[in-house]
């Protein structure tokens, strides 16, 4: 049992994306924007198992995640497998301060892309002349999101990746 | 010669782990066809202990009161207008549901909040929400012990309104912001600072009368249409008990 933990953990700490999505703490967020939870398990994941394996569990969190969430018109999917193909890309690097560093920078632009798309979604389902009212509050949102993603990657991400390549080994 | 038949070990159905991910994979499609009910239901079982306590009143007494006036004014000509002209919908009080917030989202792009009454407790799809202060939002979902309801703010929100003092209707939709956004589709629509909006007497989605917000900004008129800033009366971010409201039609 106790191996079973051990081995499956990085899959079991994924049951806490939608926990935390839903919780919502409003101490961790500003003016009630929350960083982008899903993408501070989807780096260390993608990074360590690869672009397919990344690809895979974005759709899963994607799933998962647009099941939560009431927007049936607008997905988080399409973000998500973007991120998770981007990150399995990416190579480790061995200096722990730049990687700390990195973690931030690739997690908010992953944040930006997948505010984008989701925007790009919303803009083309609500096409029409008041279109324009969307884009101050759509801008304010992905800039805040990016930021907070950004300042919390490095906590997180660095941590997350040491239990996944723990557990792998 | 021989020929020698080899049996293939590599094919992807002979890995397990293939058909983990597959598992894995059914499992989620079902998760999301069902809209997330295995998954509010567990959340509703271990965020029971976190729920608020009744005890919030210093906080929105101050709404309350500037509800109960307003709701008694607009009831009071209401009742004269009734008598003249037939209502569309009507809402019985004896039906009303408290609830607790459970879970709230109140940022982004995904402005909902999650309550611990569901369809075991008579909520149903489009019931309307209401908190100290005013309107929040519609029913949008149901688990059985949960609802997740749209706030006005939502991107995915669009209600029929009421100007009370120019006794006009208009539009109001959410854009993702704290500020819905109020669309009266004339360009000289006489709208001015401090206005006050509620739910529209013509609506189908709500019941009329329920105090909404006020108007916080006027913008330039554009394209035949005159657009207000919204300052909502119920605040979705710092309520924890709400009434669920169904609504005949």
């Amino acid at each position: 049992m106790d191996k079973f933990f051990k081995k499956n953990f990085s899959i079991i700490t994924l049951i806490f994306i939608p926990i935390i999505f839903l919780w919502h703490p409003n101490w961790l967020g500003i003016f009630g924007i929350q960083p982008y939870w899903p993408l501070f398990w989807l780096l260390p994941w993608a990074m360590i198992h690869g672009s397919s394996s990344g690809i895979i569990f974005g759709l899963f969190l994607g799933l998962i995640l647009d099941a939560l969430t009431l927007d049936s018109n607008f997905s988080q999917i399409p973000g998500l497998i973007l991120c998770g193909f981007i990150f399995g890309r990416i190579k480790l690097n061995r200096d722990l301060l730049v990687g700390h560093f990195r973690y931030g920078l690739i997690c908010s632009f992953g944040s930006f892309l997948c505010g984008t798309l989701y925007f790009l979604q919303i803009l083309f389902h609500n096409f029409s002349d008041s279109t324009y009212l969307l884009f101050f509050p759509s801008f304010y949102n992905i800039l805040a999101e990016v930021f907070l993603t950004g300042l919390f990657a490095p906590l997180i991400c660095s941590q997350l990746f040491r239990v996944f390549q723990y557990s792998r080994k | 010669m021989f020929d020698i038949r080899r049996i293939s070990n590599s094919r992807w159905w002979h890995k397990k782990k293939n058909w983990l991910f597959f598992g894995i994979f059914l499992f989620l499609v079902f998760v999301r066809i069902s809209k997330g009910s295995i998954y509010k239901d567990f959340y509703y079982y271990i965020s029971k202990p976190f729920w608020p306590s009744q005890f919030q009143k210093e906080i929105i007494l101050e709404s309350i009161e500037q509800e109960s006036l307003i709701k008694l004014n607009l009831l009071k000509k209401d009742n004269v207008r009734l008598r003249k002209i037939l209502s569309l919908q009507e809402s019985n009080d004896n039906e009303r549901i408290s609830a607790v917030v459970i879970s709230r989202k109140t940022g982004s792009w995904w402005r909902q909040i999650t309550l611990n009454k569901g369809s075991k407790d008579g909520v149903e799809i489009g019931s309307i929400v209401v908190g100290p202060g005013g309107l929040l939002g519609r029913v949008d979902k149901t688990s059985s012990f949960t609802s997740s309801v749209t706030l006005l703010t939502s991107p995915e929100s669009k209600v029929g309104v009421w100007l009370e003092r120019t006794q006009m209707s208009g539009l109001l939709i959410g854009l993702g912001d704290d500020f819905p956004k109020l669309i009266l589709y004339s360009k000289d629509a006489d709208i001015k600072i401090g206005d006050f909006v509620s739910s529209s007497p013509a609506s189908t989605l709500l019941p009329p009368n329920i105090p909404i917000g006020i108007v916080q900004s006027v913008e330039e008129p554009f394209k035949s249409k005159k657009t207000a800033k919204i300052l909502l009366l119920a605040k979705p971010h710092a309520i924890d008990w709400v009434q669920i409201l169904k609504v005949r039609i």
